[in-house]
């Protein structure tokens, strides 16, 4: 296929995106121009010669951008070129590309014009994305569709294709559930700042911050509850707004092979995320959220690149704030959608296989573990590896080499009842069998916290302390000093909550395709993960850890985050969890432990 | 993990169980190596404590005993910190995985399958080419980082490359 350009009517939308550039740069040179004392008949001429220089500087660019821009979809790649000055050229392997994003502000809606965001998924480089800007809505469609090709549903897995959300307006009462509701008031107001400075108007003047003060310090009983009204009011609105404008015309729908996201009422948007891309799905409950019965659902997928600027939400949202049950539900329904099935009888090397992630693909490399010879690097490098006799090791005296079958044979965990099934009434039905409820952690794991929690406490009280002496030495009036005793007071409460909160959120469970881990306060975030995307293990101890007899599980993984954590989990549960979930990469390396070697139990 | 987790733990049928420290140690020239770098840090410190307290105090007693005491400190851990890294921080490689141990206070065991290795690298900064050391770095798909294996013989670290190479060239797919 021949080098094609990207869409000339990017010119248009290009200059009418100047604009917003051009009229206060056409409004700060008259200003300065009438400060000047020129008169009004050549003040006006220069104001709207400026904007047009700047509007024509834009285009100037953006036409020079539009020719040295070219793009081309080969047999097995995605290539593009650009660059004014220093040429760049990007090439894509067709089987790298990870996700496709269509977005269009309004302008280019109008237009009939689109953003396209090739998400690649490497790490290396920084770049993940390959961005056209812009295509007409046709050519970007018909990209994503070369690029993401329908996959016949080979799995057959009956999940039913289709929506699997859409918006409700009823959700909307969720919006004002956040941080921006108590700060969108004073955002508003630093948002102004800047455009009111530019017309001249000071806001912030002493005169205008002194009468303000005056007033509201004149009769607080009144102003003040009508400030902290006011301040929610204005943030209450502007969240309901954000959240029309970013989830009107919500639908998340499933294509075979892939999931669909599309929303935005002003700028629309859609993100096409291939399902072979997911390696689970995450809740998240940020605190308001939570108290308020909500929960919000995002894909745990390789590939997806970081928001952009000026982006309210994270690329890898699959929802808008909902019912805490409707995200359950979904999470469940996505997460039966991830590509792989693990099968616990199946040999260790074929249930981590890549191979095993493509959705066909049933094709374990079938390496017997004894097949394998042992090179010779270092003769005691190689430990025999097959699962039969018990070795004594040498370096572990305290320990015995633990005999094969300690872990208990390979059961479907699921099923067998490795974790509590979802508790009744709970919205699950039959899609949470595959994704079991979350089991607590041991008490030691909430008193470290509750410990925490004091410490903290007692420090601020501390550093309150030292500010009482400080200020006693200033010879500040007494109620600078009293006063601040209130802070560690109402500290105190506030964070032995936040300490029993956070251990009631941890959990972890174990099912018959993922691993389920769930911690945090402040934010809560319970993460399905598929157990065949987990490329690793990192555990850890720490010293107050191994008094308790806890420590931390860790499973790396290429998708989202990177890592997802099982925090505070007793000692041998989470070892046990680490071996079951990929079955043959932990087990040679763990032992039947002397109990003398166990502090803290 | 049957049952109430949250009170006791486990079912009678568990055995204890725990992670056997990896079978290798660092190269034991990588002692002198972590001894020199600690000193070459500590030292300095602990001169410029020593300076600033004779210039620019009245040379107070107690603050003299206290850059004393700061200093030896500083000087005791870059000499015995390195002999207690040796005992902890260990690694092992099979033809399943990578397996390391790390940490004094805080240990940290991490496993990475051969399978979804991506990348094995080694490294020699100047103070290891004196000492004739290099380390070996292998990477995942996942963000969260890497295995190091420290402190080896630069031999051995560059057989070890090769082999964990061949070893992860030998599966296919992308790793992920």
């Amino acid at each position: 296929m021949s080098w094609r350009s990207l869409s000339a009517r990017g010119l248009w939308a290009s200059s009418v995106h100047s604009l917003a550039a051009a009229v206060p740069v056409g409004v700060v040179v008259a200003r300065v121009l009438s400060g000047l004392g020129w008169r009004p008949a050549g003040v006006v001429p220069a104001g709207v010669g400026a904007a047009l220089l700047t509007v024509a500087a834009v285009l100037v660019h953006e036409a020079l951008r539009l020719r040295a821009t070219r793009w081309r979809l080969t047999g097995d790649r995605l290539e593009l070129r650009s660059g004014i000055a220093v040429r760049q050229h990007r090439s894509v392997p067709r089987d790298r590309v990870r996700s496709v994003d269509l977005r269009a502000d309004p302008v280019r809606r109008v237009l009939g014009l689109t953003v396209v965001r090739v998400g690649t998924g490497e790490h290396a480089g920084g770049q993940t994305e390959l961005t056209l800007d812009p295509l007409t809505r046709r050519d970007g469609e018909e990209l994503r569709r070369a690029l993401l090709p329908l996959v016949p549903d080979a799995a057959g897995n009956g999940h039913g294709d289709g929506v699997l959300a859409e918006l409700r307006w009823s959700w909307i009462r969720y919006a004002p559930l956040s941080v921006w509701a108590f700060t969108g008031g004073a955002l508003v107001l630093g948002a102004l700042y800047k455009p009111l400075d530019a017309l001249g108007v000071e806001a912030f003047s002493e005169e205008t911050l002194r009468a303000v003060w005056q007033w509201v310090s004149g009769r607080p009983w009144v102003t003040v509850p009508l400030v902290v009204a006011g301040n929610v009011a204005v943030g209450v609105l502007g969240a309901g707004l954000l959240f029309a404008e970013s989830w009107a015309r919500y639908r998340l729908a499933r294509e075979p092979g892939r999931l669909r996201l599309s929303r935005g009422l002003l700028t629309s948007r859609s993100l096409t995320l291939e399902e072979r891309r997911l390696r689970g799905v995450e809740i998240r409950e940020p605190l308001l959220l939570r108290l308020g019965g909500g929960a919000r659902v995002t894909a745990v997928a390789t590939g997806l690149g970081k928001a952009e600027e000026g982006e309210t939400e994270d690329v890898a949202a699959l929802t808008p704030p909902l019912p805490h049950a409707e995200a359950a539900r979904l999470a469940a329904r996505i997460a039966a959608l991830t590509p792989t099935t693990v099968t616990p009888a199946a040999p260790a090397r074929a249930a981590v296989t890549p191979t095993a992630v493509t959705p066909t693909a049933v094709t374990p490399t079938a390496v017997t573990p004894t097949a394998v010879t042992p090179t010779a690097v270092t003769p005691t490098a190689v430990t025999p590896t097959a699962p039969a006799p018990a070795i004594p090791t040498g370096t572990a005296p305290t320990s015995t080499t633990l005999a094969p079958g300690v872990l208990a044979p390979a059961v479907p965990l699921g099923a067998s009842g490795e974790s509590r099934p979802e508790a009744p009434g709970g919205a699950g039905g039959g899609a949470w069998a595959a994704v079991p409820e979350p089991v607590g952690h041991p008490r030691a794991a909430r008193r470290r916290r509750l410990v925490r929690a004091v410490a903290a406490v007692a420090a601020l009280a501390a550093a309150c302390g030292g500010w009482v002496l400080w200020a006693g030495r200033q010879g500040w009036d007494a109620w600078a000093g009293g006063w601040v005793w209130l802070v560690p007071a109402l500290a105190l409460p506030a964070a032995l909550w936040l300490a029993v909160d956070s251990y009631r959120g941890l959990g972890h469970a174990l099912g018959r395709r993922h691993l389920v881990t769930r911690h945090g306060s402040v934010t809560r975030r319970t993460v399905v993960l598929d157990r065949a995307g987990i490329v690793g293990w990192t555990i850890t101890q720490s010293y107050v850890q191994r008094r308790a007899g806890l420590l931390t599980v860790t499973a790396t993984t290429a998708a989202g985050a990177g890592h997802y954590d099982v925090p505070d989990v007793d000692h041998d549960d989470g070892l046990r969890l680490a071996a079951r979930a990929v079955p043959g990469l932990l087990e040679p390396f763990l032992v039947r432990a002397a109990d003398g070697d166990r502090p803290g139990r | 993990m049957q049952g109430d987790t949250r009170t006791s733990g486990r079912a009678p049928r568990d055995a204890p169980i725990a992670l056997r420290p990896p079978r290798h140690r660092a190269d034991p020239r990588a002692v002198h190596w972590w001894t020199v770098q600690g000193l070459l840090l500590a030292a300095p410190l602990a001169g410029a404590a020593a300076a600033a307290y004779w210039a620019f105090t009245d040379r107070p007693g107690w603050l003299g005993a206290l850059v004393g005491v700061a200093g030896a400190g500083l000087l005791l851990a870059a000499l015995a910190g390195p002999r207690l890294g040796y005992r902890v921080e260990r690694w092992e490689v099979t033809d399943e995985a990578v397996y390391t141990r790390k940490g004094r206070l805080t240990h940290t065991w991490r496993v990475a399958p051969m399978s979804r290795v991506q990348t094995v690298d080694t490294a020699r900064g100047p103070l290891q080419r004196m000492f004739g050391l290099a380390d070996v770095t292998v990477t995942t798909a996942s963000a969260a980082g890497a295995l190091r294996i420290e402190g080896l013989d630069h031999e051995l670290a560059a057989e070890l490359a090769a082999r964990l190479t061949m070893l992860t060239q030998a599966t296919p797919g992308d790793a992920t």
